[in-house]
């Protein structure tokens, strides 16, 4: 150890600036090599069967999320100003670069096929805007007949109207929201309008999360540098505590923007992992550094530093060792930027322990001890006493740690069973937010602002005209429309329905699939020869091979969604009897297997990092034992974790999902730090009363300090203006707290219990 | 000195163009009504095979059998399917009016329902049984609708052809213009472009075959590309004959019932 510490140190300054070039290196590179990925589709595993399927379905069928602009009417919309105002808004989105003509559908360019007397209309409702009384009573009557267009444009009570433009995944961007927005707003009065639909929800969430992130990330580290001098007591110490977080995090990004890799927005949570990690070395180191010099008030800085060194290197670096491997387990993710944030996040992690052991103990040679004043030999004592009658306490009522401990198992256990995801992109707003405003007005007024589609396949050309088929997919709109949150749903038995209708003199008792194959032949013909057939080929395919229908759900919460599914699916085996496959799409069912391969990728890793940590444990400690009592605080950490979300009802997402890395990432490192200290005084003064008062005050004042910093931080987050970083900030700060009291009662009375160390000696 | 003689050469090279189509006389409208005019029979019947290919390569093929007659100052036209199987005679009935305030009378009977039916569409804007034809562009559109600028000379597959640009006098009209390659001697369209209401090519129609049928130059072979769907439809028409004399009666409902 002296001899590194020749060799490292002998010029502690070059240390420091040989750190801070290429530091300014990497900072350079972020300057000119970052970039943001806002595609949701970059983030899909692409060669997953489940989106391939998907995206060639929606290319099949042109399935394209809507943004939805609603104009409402209080007074109805049939009126010429409120007409001619869908007409030019539908004009005005048909000439944007951003949207496809044909992806446009209003009351202004819908078909309505009519029933007349000897035959049967296509025809637009209007071309020019209706004046008179009597073509506007017209145009409402033709409405209020056509199930097609009643109800999913027209709102049923006539007050609200939808103009729908589908766009491609990678059209939206904030500034062609902020158009729409403009243009919809220019033509309010009388009207109010309205402006929802996915790709805002799901363009604005991306966003928001990083752009508060960035404000909010800022306001905690002040608070972490006031709360650092507040415990370490030195301007000093909190600055270089502070580089090795900042340094670390610049370094993490540093080398993705030399890789060329962009930021994708579960990246953003690097920052906050490598606060509440790296500001722990710090701590520890300085704590270490202030109990020597307490102990040896002559000694020089150079002794110090050694001591320090010795003293600490080893926990410094396992515990960065092992919060490493605990992200770099999350390579096991099917999903990229999963792995590039656990891939990254362990390199900081490794890169703040080289800075602590570097950074730190330079910054000391280089600028001196932090000065202390008089005062706090009085303290020292105070905690003192406090550390040990806790510790005593801890001891002496040794059944209540474990019970109360089974009681917290056994309440997160049964909480954990509540657990549940949520892809939801709408509940990650503010339940009065714009957004949630409008979607909800929306939902009100029409079949649901959520789509999912479900893709039938059969083998041959043609089966889509087979009216056995046609039933069987009709029986399944009608049973799934009986869920409460389901709206609508459109297929090709919705145009077969309605020519049937129409074609018979508007008799409702023919509302119904036809019962000959060539009669829904000739009826396509019949709609190709006198409508717009692109319509159709959103329905069907060419050769009437595949078909798509769509479902409107009110809600995009994963467990309707999931219900939903589980009600298609049981029509299942009566489709495939008749030889068709069923199989969905959509954005919003891409999102829900999106979200479980997360959880599924992210249990998995868990399970994997809790493993190699008990084995690197034991390694560490060359005993199995300690492995196992190490990963108890991680273990209950996890548990408390889970189980509070499903008490709270906070559902699984993939921020929350993926704060268990977190867990484990800090929880491993307090019960190193003490275990390695309980180790070390066992050792030196082979009296368990002795090592336990030592250890708590040693490592337990540098876990309750580190604890107190981090937990102190995140709870600024609580006032993030957008909830999923809400959620974040609350529960890492649960994880801090929960590691840090685990620690200190049941890991630290399990050391206790099964005479660790004192063995050997009890036998001698 | 040679100042001079380029100055003539530039001059000569100016003026040449416009003393020749000053010489030719004449006019951009003058080319669409002689294209207008150009005598194509009285009747015709033929089998036409429709192909319509989508963006993926997909293709459907249906063959009709058609027969059209003039009627003066109405064309009457009646198709009747023969595949695919489950449209087999399904008939349509077509009469449109040289009167541009009328609009077209249709009819189709579907076998399967035993019904005629009247069907009317809004607008010749409509495409033409899912193809990239609309019915105006099947239809003959009469010279006066449009403003006619002769804009060039070229030759299309060995063919002189004049180069003609038509603009629409009504400002709605679905294509903001055509331009159409004239044939000189034959009055035969040989490619025509359609630019939307934005001024952007839509689509391309691309004359395959014509030949000369009863003394009669008649297109053969067309094929529609919209450029912007990449979508295409190719019409052919086989065993075309003309005048035969097509009895009247042969374009009522009792003939679309009675079917092929």
């Amino acid at each position: 150890m002296q001899n590194i510490l020749n060799r490292h140190f002998k010029f502690p300054l070059l240390n420091l600036i040989l750190i801070l070039v290429v530091t300014f290196i990497f900072m350079k590179v972020m300057k000119s090599n970052t970039r943001m990925e806002t595609d949701l589709d970059k983030y899909m595993p692409q060669n997953h069967p489940a989106f391939i399927f998907s995206d060639k379905a929606e290319k099949m069928f042109n399935i394209k999320d809507g943004i939805i602009i609603a104009i409402e009417n209080s007074d109805g919309i049939y009126n010429h100003g409120t007409l001619s105002k869908i007409k030019e808004i539908t004009r005005k989105l048909e000439k944007m670069p951003e949207i496809e003509k044909n992806d446009i559908t209003s009351l202004y360019t819908a078909d309505n096929i009519i029933g007349t007397e000897d035959g049967m209309d296509v025809k637009a409702f209007y071309k020019k805007t209706p004046t008179s009384a009597e073509e506007l009573s017209i145009l409402q009557q033709n409405v209020h007949n056509n199930d097609m267009v009643f109800g999913r444009i027209v709102s049923e009570d006539e007050t609200v109207s939808v103009i729908v433009a589908n766009i491609e995944d990678d059209v939206f961007s904030q500034q062609f929201y902020q158009n729409i927005l403009k243009m919809a707003k220019s033509y309010e009065g009388p009207e109010k309008l309205y402006v929802a639909g996915t790709p805002i929800v799901e363009g604005t969430m991306a966003y928001l999360g990083p752009r508060d992130m960035k404000k909010m990330v800022p306001i905690v580290i002040l608070v972490i540098t006031v709360i650092l001098l507040f415990v370490l007591r030195s301007l000093k110490n909190t600055f270089f505590t502070l580089q090795v977080v900042l340094f670390s995090v610049i370094w993490a990004f540093g080398l993705m923007a030399t890789l060329g890799i962009p930021i994708y927005a579960v990246s953003t949570m690097i920052p906050v992992m490598l606060i509440a990690i790296g500001v722990a070395d710090g701590v520890h180191l300085y704590s270490h550094l202030d109990l020597y010099l307490l102990e040896n008030p002559g000694a020089s800085k150079r002794e110090a530093v050694a001591d320090m060194l010795k003293g600490m290197w080893k926990p410094v670096m396992m515990t960065s060792v092992t919060t490493a491997v605990g992200f770099i387990s999350l390579l096991t993710s099917e999903v990229y930027p999963i792995k590039y944030f656990g891939l990254f996040t362990a390199f900081g992690v490794m890169a703040a322990m080289f800075f602590s052991l570097f950074l730190i103990p330079s910054g000391i040679l280089a600028f001196g001890l932090p000065k202390r004043k008089a005062s706090i030999q009085m303290k020292r004592s105070n905690e003192d006493q406090l550390s040990h009658r806790f510790a005593g306490t801890i001891v002496k009522y040794k059944y209540l740690t474990p019970i109360m401990t089974a009681v917290i198992i056994v309440v997160s256990l049964w909480g954990m069973n509540k657990v549940w995801i949520n892809s939801s992109f709408l509940e990650k707003f503010e339940k009065d937010s714009d957004i949630v405003l409008t979607d909800k007005f929306i939902n009100e007024h029409f079949g649901g602002t959520s789509m999912l589609n479900v893709i039938f396949e059969a083998a041959e050309p043609d089966k889509f005209k087979q009216p056995e088929i046609l039933k069987a997919v009709s029986r399944l709109q009608n049973d799934v429309e009986n869920l409460p949150l389901v709206g609508n749903s459109f297929s090709l038995t919705d145009y077969l329905k309605r020519m049937n209708m129409v074609m018979h003199a508007n008799d409702e008792a023919y509302d119904i699939i036809p019962d000959s194959k060539e009669l829904v032949a000739q009826y396509l013909l019949l709609y190709e020869m006198s409508g717009d057939p692109e319509n159709l080929w959103k329905v069907v395919d060419y050769n009437y091979t595949n078909a798509n229908l769509t479902f409107q759900i009110k809600s995009d919460n994963s467990k309707v969604i999931k219900d939903v599914i589980a009600r298609i699916e049981s029509h299942r085996p009566e489709l495939e009897a008749l030889n068709v496959k069923i199989n969905f799409a959509g954005s919003g069912y891409k999102a829900l297997v999106f979200t479980d391969l997360i959880l599924e990728g992210q249990i998995k890793s868990l399970l994997m990092s809790l493993g190699i940590i008990i084995v690197l444990l034991s390694l560490m400690f060359k005993k199995m034992s300690v492995g196992l009592i190490g990963s108890v605080p991680i273990i209950l950490t996890t548990l408390i974790s889970f189980g509070i979300m499903g008490l709270l009802n906070i559902p699984l997402s993939t921020t929350t999902a993926l704060l268990s890395s977190i867990a484990v990432g800090i929880g491993i490192d307090y019960a190193i730090h003490f275990i390695e200290r309980y180790r070390i005084y066992a050792l030196e003064t082979g009296d368990k009363q002795a090592t336990i008062r030592q250890t708590m005050h040693h490592t337990g004042r540098a876990i309750v300090f580190n604890a107190s910093v981090v937990i102190a931080g995140f709870l600024v987050l609580l006032f993030s203006v957008f909830p999923p970083n809400r959620t974040l900030g609350a529960l890492v700060s649960l994880n801090m707290f929960t590691s840090l009291v685990g620690t200190v009662t049941i890991m630290f009375l399990l050391l206790y219990k099964t005479n660790i160390y004192f063995r050997n000696k009890k036998g001698l | 000195m040679i100042r001079k003689i380029q100055v003539v050469i530039l001059a000569t090279l100016i003026v040449l163009p416009v003393l020749s189509f000053a010489m030719d006389k004449i006019s951009g409208l003058q080319i669409i009504e002689n294209v207008y005019n150009r005598q194509t029979g009285n009747d015709q019947q033929a089998d036409l095979t429709m192909s319509l290919i989508n963006s993926r390569g997909d293709e459907r093929v249906r063959t009709i059998r058609q027969f059209t007659k003039d009627f003066g100052a109405m064309e009457k036209k009646i198709m009747f399917f023969k595949t695919p199987a489950d449209v087999r005679n399904t008939s349509f009935m077509n009469w449109s009016y040289d009167d541009e305030n009328k609009d077209d009378d249709q009819w189709i009977y579907l076998p399967a329902l035993k019904k005629i039916k009247r069907i009317s569409s809004d607008s010749k804007s409509d495409y033409f049984m899912g193809s990239d034809f609309t019915y105006d562009d099947l239809g003959d559109r009469h010279p006066s609708q449009d403003t006619h600028k002769l804009i060039g000379e070229e030759m299309i597959n060995g063919e002189n052809c004049y180069v003609v640009e038509s603009i629409s006098k009504d400002e709605d009209y679905m294509y903001s213009k055509t331009v159409i390659w004239i044939i000189k001697d034959k009055w035969i369209g040989l490619k025509k472009d359609f630019y939307d209401e934005d001024e952007d090519l839509l689509k391309t129609l691309t004359v395959k075959k014509f030949e000369q049928i009863s003394g009669y130059w008649t297109i053969l072979s067309t094929e529609m590309h919209n450029v912007q769907k990449n979508h295409t439809t190719r019409m052919q028409l086989e065993n075309v004959k003309i005048d035969t004399g097509i009895a009247d009666n042969q374009f009522t409902e009792r003939m679309m019932r009675r079917g092929l």
